[in-house]
Order: structure tokens, then C-alpha cells, then sequence
């Protein structure tokens, strides 16, 4: 219903997510990605970060959630990308990092509904180029 | 692809997975645990020397045909598709794509990875 109701200038829902080093840890198990930047200051610190940060792929599939919980399970992507501009930080201090997810209707067509996504951490953009075309035939 | 995995990466990311009457939908990077064992490959493949701890993922690009669901078996297969080296950085295009027990296309997952042969300082 919401895809096929969009208009170029369409926001979606805004989404706060709320990461913490068990966050990482469950994506982690889940994903299967277990570079350890991702839950030892140890290993990060000796990369020369600040300390251990998200996955890309986790800041990816968090910010994804803004678009499939507006668009509903029926919805059909027909593609989503990113570029990952900035690292987030996720210090364990109970606290970890809070992610801000706003999305836009770009573009609407015959085929097609384009979702810009502007996803930030700290007041910093954390993904570049954040887009995903639904299907508009979909449900 | 099996429910349990499905269900276990949708919780990881709080994603309420649709239970019930319809199919169980795959979120739409699930396919991040289909290619990461073909990303696993390129990383440690001794001929071309890579260091998984001096990679940065700079951009990640799904296309999906249809989406993953339980019970499907899938091949990942990884081409690089383009390499550019400025000094002792390489920056790798890669693109794998992911097809189901009949050989149809499920999805492609592009991403480019940039890569650095120096040690971090």
C-alpha cells in the first residue's frame, strides 16, 4: 500500500537503532563475519582505530529495516546499495552507538520506487549513496 | 538457507520476520551470508595475498532477482571484475553471484573492497 501510494518527496518512517557490543556479537554469529574489529579494542586499537566498530554489512541491514518496515512483507526490492563512508564507533560503556535511518521517495515510475536513504551516527553520515528500488507492481 | 539461519539473522538485526501464512522472506542483506564464504576465498587465497585485517568494504550493491527463502540451496561464485592500484593500495571490484539448485539467478552482490599492502602504522 505504500509503495504503490508513493510520491517523489514521500519520507518513510524515521528508525533509531540502538547498537551495542552484544548488537555485534549476535550479527557476528548470524552473518558468519568474525573479523575481530568487530568485538576486540585489542585487535581494532592495533588497526589503528578508535576502538571497535560495526560491521558495514550490520549498519547496511539496520538501515534496510526503514525501508522493508514501510514497505511491507509483499514489497519486492529489486536492488539496494550503500557505500560505507564513515565507521561506527560501538564503545562498550553499556551505551553503544544510536543510529538514525530517514528515508526519502526519489523517484517514482511505471516500474519502479526509488528510496534514498540518509542514514547517521553521531550527527555524521554514515552511509554514502544509500538506495533501494522496490518493485511497483508489488502487492 | 534454513529457517533457523533465516531467523537468527532477522533477530540479529530486530527485523520481524514474517511467520505464519506467507513464505518466510530472507532480509535483504541475507545475502551477506551467502557471499561471505566466497569473500572468505578471495581473502585468503594464497596467490593473491591479501590481508583480511587491511581491507576496508567500501561499497556494497545487491540486485536481486527473487528473494532467498528456506529450503534453498544456493552456489556463490566471485569474479573480480576490476582492479586499480594507486601506490600500495588496490581497490578490487568483485561481484558474486548467487544461483539456485536449478542454476537460476537468486541475486548478484557487488562490493568493492580497498586494500592496503603497507602494515597500518
Amino acid at each position: 500500500m505504500s509503495v504503490s501510494a508513493a510520491e517523489v518527496g514521500t519520507t518513510l518512517p524515521p528508525l533509531t537503532v540502538r547498537v551495542t557490543r552484544e548488537t555485534l556479537v549476535r550479527y557476528a554469529g548470524a552473518s558468519g563475519d568474525f573479523n575481530p574489529i568487530h568485538w576486540s579494542d585489542h585487535a581494532a586499537t592495533a588497526l589503528g582505530l578508535p576502538g571497535v566498530i560495526a560491521h558495514g554489512m550490520l549498519t547496511m541491514g539496520l538501515a534496510a529495516r526503514a525501508v522493508t518496515d514501510w514497505a511491507g512483507p509483499d514489497a519486492r526490492l529489486v536492488s539496494y546499495g550503500v557505500r560505507f563512508t564513515r565507521p561506527v564507533p560501538v564503545p562498550d560503556d553499556g551505551v553503544g552507538a544510536e543510529l538514525l535511518v530517514a528515508g526519502t521517495v526519489t523517484a517514482v515510475d511505471a516500474d519502479s520506487v526509488t528510496v534514498t536513504l540518509d542514514v547517521t551516527c553521531a550527527g555524521e553520515k554514515v552511509l554514502g549513496a544509500a538506495k533501494a528500488v522496490l518493485a511497483a507492481g508489488a502487492a | 538457507v534454513t529457517r533457523g539461519k533465516l531467523a537468527e539473522f532477522a533477530a540479529a538485526l530486530g527485523d520481524p520476520l514474517v511467520e505464519g501464512s506467507g513464505p518466510v522472506v530472507a532480509p535483504p542483506t541475507f545475502g551477506a551470508v551467502v557471499t561471505g564464504p566466497a569473500w572468505d576465498v578471495l581473502f585468503t587465497d594464497p596467490e593473491l595475498g591479501l590481508s583480511l585485517s587491511r581491507v576496508v568494504h567500501a561499497d556494497q550493491q545487491f540486485r536481486y532477482h527473487r528473494p532467498l527463502e528456506p529450503g534453498d540451496v544456493v552456489t556463490a561464485t566471485l569474479s573480480i571484475t576490476k582492479v586499480r592500484v594507486r601506490g600500495t593500495t588496490e581497490i578490487i571490484t568483485t561481484s558474486v553471484e548467487v544461483r539456485d539448485a536449478v542454476e537460476q539467478p537468486v541475486l548478484v552482490a557487488d562490493a568493492t573492497f580497498v586494500h592496503s599492502r603497507e602494515e597500518a602504522a
